[in-house]
């Protein structure tokens, strides 16, 4: 378990304030925010390479804040991998048994082991610049992992790579983490990130932790406008897609949703409340999706209001103040939501 | 209406401006090539064999790679700490200790000399190393002393540049894997500053062997003695041996070109300016 008690450091241009947080043992923990947040400094703070002006950070219950970094038992991998260039694939997976009493026989059993889990095996006598940018991160993951590690540090280990290479990666980090149940903190700006791989995450800004909950209890109950605007999207559901003839059909609890993106089985369904169309009765266009429904609850967040409406599942539509007037919308009105094909976000 | 622009077959004239800077540029190159062979072609073959192999230049040649070679290492084993405290660290006072350093870069050689001299050779200090038997003055480690006190910024520099080209966080990896501060610096940093150590290394050592002023200064110009390739080539030039003369230039174009060679290789995106 790792617990960080009223964390605080200024450096600049980045900085925490009073930053309090536990992760549970064995945790997938996702950290989720804007450029300049903090996130990278608290993960170098767990880490050890700065110390804190003020607070405390304790794994397991014991106080790590002034430990030196290779005392603390916590693996570090960064966006850049940071691979040592002047030694091949299996030199850098080995590196941290150098200043162990590993025998060699030991250590080769564990390279191999590690190697094989990443599916590395064939690149150990490589040397990394030789690497696309997938393998690097499986050797950067890799060389934390021998370590055997009580937390795993992980500071946007996917962003560098293209959206294949980043959704195989992705399940692969899920699928070790169910192998070594090491704890894990997962920095990252991407919200699907957070989503399919966080069983809790905790979104920052300003060096401050504004909500911390599982990611789809943050997602559905926002505890701020900073949060609603920074995830965005009003509208997730979780459903079963199938693809006919370019046209994906996802049910989502009894309702048919068309979607452009091509997927199948179980899938995440996103629509953006701006992208749904508001008409008291039902409209004749090119948009595939038609639903009706009461409205619930009418939200005021500024400019925009987010009206919820009953269609079978909760939907959150944004709307204007003024055509919240025109339209003369209130609680219990039946309205029709229209929204396009292509607005409907499969993940 | 469009105006149709003729195709036209002659070759696109040579701006006079890129003409003129391009003569500039290979008049330049003339002056050097020629001052090179003017010394390499002033001697026959056989007479500049005999002088090579004369016990006097022998000597200078051996003198010349010893002290070198011995400053040399003196410049990396105290520069590279110090270079990597300045690339890496921030501390008061940084900036006034990265001007002092660079010091002996602007100082003429001949005032370096006459420093080291009233150091070594007149304070309380100089005195304490002489009774303790390390006497620089007018000695061979004299040579070393001087070379080492005039080179210190190139290797300095280029150490400098080389660490500060190299992320932090390849030490931060290294030390979550069970490694110390120096631990990191020596499997990581290091063999990761390898172009920059070569290249630094060979520009000091070549610096090393040419190195005339501040070790006439503290050294002297004594014959078999303290008589390096250029000391060699000023006493022979003074008293007109002119093919032992032309026999150390010889030698000394040949390590310039040879060293500029490997330093052209390695330095790669260090800068030493």
């Amino acid at each position: 378990m790792i617990k960080i008690e009223n964390l605080s450091k200024d450096l600049g241009e980045f900085f925490l304030k009073d930053v309090s947080i536990e992760i549970n043992e064995s945790e997938y923990f996702m950290l989720l925010g804007p450029t300049g947040a903090g996130k990278t400094i608290l993960l170098e703070i767990i880490a050890g390479v700065y110390r804190p002006d003020k607070g405390r950070v304790f794994i397991n219950g014991r106080d790590i804040t002034f430990l030196p970094l290779r005392e603390r038992n916590v693996g570090m991998v960064y966006q850049d991998y940071m691979l040592f260039p002047h030694l091949t694939v299996e030199g850098n997976i080995r590196f941290g048994l150098r200043s162990t009493k590993a025998s060699e026989k030991d250590i080769k059993t564990k390279v191999n082991e590690l190697a094989n889990m990443l599916g590395i095996s064939h690149l150990q006598h490589r040397y990394p610049g030789t690497l696309s940018g997938g393998e690097q991160q499986r050797v950067a993951i890799a060389r934390a992992l021998i370590m055997e590690p009580e937390v795993l540090l992980l500071d946007e280990p996917l962003s560098a790579l293209d959206s294949e290479t980043k959704s195989r990666l992705r399940e692969e980090m899920r699928r070790i983490h169910s192998i070594t149940r090491t704890t894990v903190v997962h920095v990252t700006h991407s919200f699907d990130e957070a989503f399919l791989l966080g069983s809790q995450m905790a979104v920052m800004n300003q060096g401050e932790i504004i909500q911390v909950g599982e990611p789809s209890e943050v997602f559905r109950k926002p505890n701020s406008k900073f949060v609603a605007n920074f995830l965005g999207v009003g509208n997730l559901f979780r459903g079963r897609a199938v693809s006919e003839n370019g046209i994906t059909y996802v049910d989502v609890d009894g309702i048919s949703i068309i979607s452009s993106t091509p997927k199948h089985g179980q899938v995440y369904v996103s629509i953006r409340p701006e992208d749904i169309l508001v008409s008291l009765k039902p409209i004749e266009s090119s948009a595939r999706n038609v639903f009706q429904g009461k409205i619930q609850d009418i939200v005021d967040t500024g400019s925009v209001l987010r009206i919820k409406v009953d269609v079978g599942v909760p939907f959150i539509v944004a709307i204007t103040k003024r055509s919240l007037d025109d339209l003369y919308l209130k609680e219990g009105v039946s309205i029709n939501l229209t929204f396009k094909a292509t607005a409907v976000h499969l993940f | 209406m469009n105006r149709v622009i003729p195709p036209t077959t002659k070759r696109q004239k040579t701006s006079k401006f890129k003409a003129t800077t391009l003569c500039f540029g290979i008049v330049l190159t003339i002056f050097i090539v020629s001052l090179l062979i003017c010394v390499i072609a002033h001697t026959t073959p056989q007479a500049l064999l005999a002088s090579v192999l004369s016990s006097e230049i022998q000597f200078a040649i051996r003198l010349s790679l010893v002290t070198s070679i011995a400053s040399t290492v003196l410049c990396i084993v105290l520069a590279v700490p110090a270079a990597y405290a300045l690339a890496r660290y921030n501390f008061r006072g940084k900036n006034l200790l990265n001007t002092i350093l660079d010091v002996p870069l602007a100082l003429p050689p001949l005032v370096a000399g006459v420093g080291l001299l009233i150091l070594f050779g007149t304070t309380s200090f100089g005195n304490a190393l002489s009774e303790a038997g390390i006497d620089f003055v007018f000695t061979p480690q004299g040579i070393i002393v001087a070379q080492f006190f005039v080179n210190l910024p190139f290797m300095f520099r280029i150490m400098r540049s080389t660490f500060q080209g190299i992320n932090p966080r390849y030490e931060y990896v290294a030390q979550t894997l069970g490694n110390t501060e120096a631990q990191a610096f020596w499997r990581v940093t290091l063999p990761m500053a390898r172009n920059g150590l070569v290249a630094g290394s060979v520009i000091t050592w070549a610096r090393g062997i040419g190195e005339f002023g501040a070790a006439l200064m503290l050294a002297g110009a004594t014959r078999l003695k303290t008589e390096t390739l250029p000391i060699s080539l000023y006493l022979n030039m003074s008293i007109g041996e002119l093919n032992l003369a032309i026999a150390t230039a010889t030698i000394l174009i040949a390590i310039s070109l040879v060293s500029l060679f490997f330093f052209e290789r390695y330095s790669g995106s260090s800068h030493v300016f």
